[in-house]
């Protein structure tokens, strides 16, 4: 179910937790790292918004004359790449839409799998099975067999790349949301709401939804890490975002064949990508053990 | 990596006899110093990018396959590196005059060698031949391309060794499509109940220098020498072709020596100067009968205008490609045909990168500057979009720096590349694209031949029967090209084809960039490599390879 | 059990129907076609395609196609790849090897060392060995594996030499020590990610047991702590680590596919991304199913042994 073992899990979530010895010590530990990962995030995004628009190049200028210059030389803070073009802005403008697709591809995920997961868990039955089969049936495939096949098949445009993660990165939520709505549904509080005459709509969304939030938010952070990770991925096998639009995974495309000479064509982006998705890895771990001390979410 | 198609898939490379650098000098001073022992000896380990396949040599395949088809099997003549064609299972090659074609190119006679024997011992003969003609246009066999061989009537074998047939209609080219036909048994093949699933394709029979040994599939596949191979060598103990699907990672394992010679897609042009440098290694940089181009697509608007085309010729900066990308390896190329071609007309006008010129060309055919400075005429700006194999770094490269160059000249050029499976697709043969940036060959094996590229009644998305996939319509080059294929006089059909080009150039047809240099590399002691534009795979000859005694 | 299995394994069976109509249905609804590679080189004709797209029976309609090959399957007919003509489940057979001791080799690696990982921090909680093992899993787990391998191939092949570029073996050696001497770059690389994640589960599952009852009461009699680790913590420790070998499979597939890619190794995931690049739709579809049918085998197996290692399982 992931690319490359990535969304293997996080945490400990998996396996039951229970009552392990200072609690509180643990969360005060995790949410260390989770401020570290959060202020990371947030420095990236202010860079690659604010920053791209005071360089004194674009991501896109090409000067041929200047192709390969190492890190620190030539006015080119972090060096240029096979068309001399700016690395700095390049990372920074590659920033943007990574991030953007890891966001975008998340919200996505998130209402595919949230709406499955609800009507699933709220109606269960047929429909229910139907739709939980379904699910099972796509996590059959290692996701990475369905970003293949499926990326082989679209236009490699940013928002398709985001259509094609999302549909790949929904099952898991659905799965938690149905899980945790088909327990609350039986619960007093939704059967009051039930016997009051409430809706259906009403019920599952201002009842029941707000009751699963915390696993949706630790889900949806970690779901961003997986989209980013997966747009490199997509781009390694050949079938990423199209030049000239710079992002983290096409940059690394051919990079490794300038391993020997250029370095840091490789070096930079990888890096990038590693401590993005690390930050938010380490965000929704420690949003896990904040929104939900008793972090048993089965 | 995960590039299933060779970094430059489209076309077939051909290769000219001609090791620049230090290449020819080293194998001059190992020739020297050095004789091929009698007995076949050492291994060669052959660095492939796409893995080899296909082994019945009529099925359709792609380059590496005929790679390994030059080992095992036999044509009837071969094409050497001059383009002369040298008798293989035919005691000579046919022509009016040695009487093997008839004056008016209908009725052919071949005489076969004898004492030919297949891998297992079986005779070869010219029931052989017959068969393997046969097949080809067999309605249930899925051959390769029928081009050509549909002419054949009456396939008739006249003695063990003599053969003759009809043809439909005069057709020059067919004795240069007949140097690429790998003759295949009849004892194994004709027996088997279906030719497309018959074990022989797993287990090729020929009668070529190597035979069959095994194939680890997705790995290697290994040949051992025949040692009753009626022809010169083998030399060599074994070959063996080795599967590596990434070119870095190939470069690497002919870096590292796990390869003995880097073939076909060979070594990227980005690595050259590095493997220049590496000790004990050969590198040849071939020139090459096929031609990068943008093939615009002239049904497209746009791009059917010709002073569009105009101006997009001369606001490309072809050196700065060929300089930075390709490291100054390919050569500028106006013609579609290579200059080894005995039909290349060497005169065409020469590209110059003028963008004054460009702008001029613009403005004079309406198209003006609107906002955001993109070219305007009648309200619709002047963009199209150029297409190419995704995955391929060198080629996007290349897109970017047209982009640039365009972008000065009022043109919004934008880039929609898609994988080979879908680029070459529909996409490519139903002329859906807009501008391709390809590579592509123009000849029809080793004859000047091109009615299948620029023939109107080529185009497949009007229903033609070709690959005339830039809709390009031209009735005075329709009537060369029908001229061309009925005429046996080399000088007249010179003079043919010359026209052709000439017609093809002023029109801008396509947009000639650059002729490629693939670079191959070996190591230092191997004997006998000679590239060979004249067929797809320079292990043509590998019969006649060895290891220099050090 | 008998009945539960009969369940699951009925289910598991409409699940691969399910899966072989969408796996299908996107690769034939897929721009493109595996004639392709032909119409490239342009010496075949639009009539040489069409003719040879007739012959392999890709201009029906597309139910029809299915249940045509449904019906082989069916039979146990997996049908024959279009490059090399060969019968798909012979060419899965002759890939399996590489991928199978790739997977096992890193496999054991990372359930050898994420276990000792995961004992280790579990034990030392909030020592530097566990904030250490804390971050490094989550780096590894965030580092792309593709990326990680180029760097590995960079330091030990192409700067010191030590280890090769790629490939299983030499050709022409083979012998089992060239074939380890391969084996370890692509093996540690592919075992990264698996160690980190059995890092964690181990530790989260060691600190589940630590707070156990009957630990306590072992404490309280006496027993010396080593014992009490390994006989008792360790063991019951182990237990759920069982179901989640079953459950990493996919992850281990996926893992191996980019592997293989980068280390040019001849296993299952270069076949399937071969074939994907060229539109080998039955060799495609085979590897589906194939991957398909071995994780759901690797769930079930995964149910079962917990339900026998564990009493509390069955009485559920």
């Amino acid at each position: 179910m992931s690319v490359g073992g990535m969304s293997a899990p996080l945490s400990d979530a998996a396996t039951p937790r229970r009552g392990f010895g200072g609690p509180a010590l643990r969360r005060f530990y995790r949410h260390h790292l989770a401020l570290i990962g959060g202020t990371i995030i947030l420095l990236m995004v202010l860079a690659c918004a604010i920053v791209p628009g005071v360089l004194p190049y674009t991501d896109t200028f090409i000067d041929i004359r200047h192709r390969f210059a190492p890190p620190f030389t030539g006015g080119h803070l972090l060096g240029t790449d096979q068309l001399g073009r700016d690395m700095l802005a390049r990372l920074l403008m590659a920033g943007r839409i990574s991030l953007a697709v890891g966001f975008l591809a998340m919200a996505l995920s998130m209402v595919i799998g949230i709406v499955v997961g609800l009507v699933a868990g709220y109606y269960g039955g047929v429909i229910g099975a139907l739709f939980m089969r379904f699910v099972d049936a796509v996590l059959c495939f290692p996701t990475i067999f369905l970003l293949l096949a499926v990326s082989a098949l679209i236009r490699p445009d940013v928002t398709f790349i985001i259509l094609l993660i999302a549909c790949t990165a929904w099952m898991e939520v659905a799965r938690i949301v149905e899980a945790q709505i088909r327990a609350l549904r039986e619960r007093d509080f939704a059967v009051a709401a039930e016997a009051l005459g409430a809706s259906d709509m009403r019920i599952m969304l201002r009842e029941l939804l707000p009751n699963a939030v915390a696993p949706i938010v630790v889900s949806a952070t970690l779901n961003v890490a997986h989209a980013i990770l997966a747009e490199a991925y997509i781009s390694f096998l050949g079938y990423g975002i199209q030049p000239p639009t710079p992002s983290w995974g096409n940059m690394l495309d051919n990079a490794q064949s300038y391993l020997s000479s250029a370095p840091w064509l490789a070096i930079l982006p990888g890096g990038m990508i590693a401590l993005a998705v690390t930050s938010f890895n380490f965000l929704g771990d420690g949003f896990r053990d904040a929104l939900d001390p008793r972090t048993d979410i089965k | 990596m995960g590039r299933s198609f060779s970094t430059s898939s489209v076309g077939l490379r051909r290769r000219e006899a001609l090791l620049l650098g230090g290449a020819a000098l080293l194998s001059a001073r190992f020739a020297a110093a050095a004789q091929p022992s009698a007995k076949p000896a050492g291994q060669v380990i052959v660095g492939l990018s796409q893995e080899p396949t296909v082994f019945n040599p009529l099925m359709p395949a792609i380059e590496v396959d005929q790679g390994v088809w030059w080992s095992l099997f036999n044509p009837l003549w071969g094409v050497d590196p001059q383009g002369n064609f040298t008798p293989q299972l035919a005691r000579e090659v046919p022509s009016i005059e040695n009487g093997g074609v008839s004056k008016d190119g209908l009725v052919w006679k071949l005489r076969l060698r004898e004492g030919v024997t297949w891998h297992d011992g079986t005779p070869f003969t010219a029931e052989d031949v017959k068969f393997t003609l046969d097949l080809i246009n067999t309605p249930g066999f899925r051959a390769g391309s029928r081009q050509g061989h549909n002419l054949l009537r009456d396939v008739t074998v006249t003695g063990p060794h003599e053969i003759t047939w009809r043809m439909e209609r005069a057709y020059s080219p067919y004795v240069s499509l007949l140097a690429w036909v790998f003759i295949v048994p009849k004892h194994l093949l004709g027996t088997a109940d279906d030719p497309n699933t018959a074990p022989f394709n797993n287990a090729p029979v020929g009668t070529g220098p190597f035979r069959w040994s095994e194939r680890v599939p997705g790995d290697h596949i290994t040949l051992v020498a025949n040692e009753r191979y009626f022809g010169e060598g083998p030399r060599l103990e074994r070959v063996v072709f080795k599967y590596i699907p990434d070119l870095t990672a190939l470069y690497t394992q002919f870096r590292t020596g796990q390869i003995d010679h880097a073939s076909i897609d060979g070594i990227l042009a980005n690595f050259y100067d590095e493997a220049k440098s590496l000790k004990g290694r050969v590198i040849s940089v071939n020139p090459s009968i096929g031609l990068e181009s943008i093939a615009p697509n002239h049904g497209f608007p746009i791009l059917g205008e010709k002073a569009v085309r105009q101006a997009l010729y001369a606001g490309m900066n072809k050196q700065a490609i060929i300089d930075v990308i390709y490291y100054g390896l390919p050569k500028p190329a106006e013609s579609f045909l290579p200059p080894e071609a005995w039909a290349f007309d060497a005169g065409l006008p020469a590209h110059r990168h003028d963008p004054v010129q460009a702008n001029e060309i613009l403005d004079k055919a309406g198209w003006l500057r609107g906002s955001r400075g993109i070219r305007e005429r009648d309200g619709k700006p002047l963009e199209f979009a150029l297409s190419t194999t995704s995955g391929n770094p060198l080629r996007e490269q290349v897109q970017q720096l047209l982009m640039q160059d365009w972008q000065q000249i009022g043109v919004s050029m934008t880039i929609n590349n898609k994988p080979a499976a879908v680029m070459w697709g529909d996409f490519w043969v139903k002329s859906q694209f807009q501008a391709a940036l390809v590579g592509s060959t123009f000849m029809t094996g080793n004859d000047p031949d091109c009615s299948y590229r620029f023939n109107s009644a080529a185009i497949p998305a009007k229903g033609g029967s070709g690959s005339n996939t830039y809709q390009y319509v031209n009735p005075e080059v329709d009537r060369l090209l029908q001229q061309g294929q009925t005429s046996f006089d080399k000088a007249e059909r010179k003079a043919i084809y010359q026209k052709v080009q000439q017609a093809v150039r002023d029109d801008l047809a396509i947009l000639p960039i650059y002729r490629p240099s693939p670079v191959e590399g070996f190591k230092e002691g191997l004997m006998g490599y000679q590239p060979n534009v004249n067929v797809r795979s320079n292990c043509w000859n590998i019969e006649t390879w060895y290891w220099a005694k050090a | 059990m008998i009945g539960l299995l009969l369940r699951r394994g009925l289910q598991a069976l409409g699940l691969l129907l399910l899966v072989s109509m969408i796996g299908f249905a996107i690769l034939h609804l897929a721009p493109g076609g595996p004639l392709s590679q032909f119409a490239a080189g342009g010496d075949m004709t639009p009539a040489d395609l069409a003719r040879i797209e007739h012959q392999l029976g890709l201009d029906r309609a597309l139910p029809i196609q299915y249940a045509e090959w449904l019906r082989l399957m069916l039979t146990g007919d997996w049908g024959r790849s279009y490059r090399d003509h060969q019968p798909v489940l012979a060419i899965i057979g002759s890939h399996l090897g590489a991928t199978v001791e790739l997977m096992l080799t890193s496999l054991i690696l990372a359930v050898l060392l994420g276990c000792w990982i995961g004992v280790v921090s579990a034990v030392r909680r909030h020592s530097w060995f566990d904030t250490i093992a804390t971050v490094g899993s989550m780096v590894a787990l965030s580092i792309p594996t593709f990326w990680f391998g180029f760097i590995v191939i960079y330091i030990f092949s192409v700067t010191l030499e030590w280890l090769p570029a790629g490939n299983r073996y030499t050709i022409g050696d083979g012998s089992f020590a060239d074939h380890l001497h391969h084996l370890i770059a692509p093996a540690l690389v592919l075992a990264l990610v698996s160690t980190a994640s059995w890092s964690r589960y181990m530790r989260s599952s060691m600190l589940d047991v630590i707070n156990q009852d009957y630990i306590r009461t072992a404490r309280s009699k006496g027993l010396p702590e080593s014992r009490i680790l390994y006989r008792h913590i360790v063991r019951n420790a182990l237990l759920p680590m069982i179901t989640i070998a079953g459950l990493q499979l996919p992850t281990l597939l996926g893992g191996a596919l980019v592997t293989e890619t980068v280390f040019t190794w001849p296993g299952m995931g270069r076949l399937f991304l071969d074939s994907i690049g060229y539109r080998d739709y039955p060799t495609v579809m085979g590897v589906l199913m194939f991957t398909a049918t071995l994780v759901l085998l690797g769930s079930l197996l995964a149910d079962i042994f917990y339900g026998v290692a564990d009493p509390r399982i069955r009485l559920n």
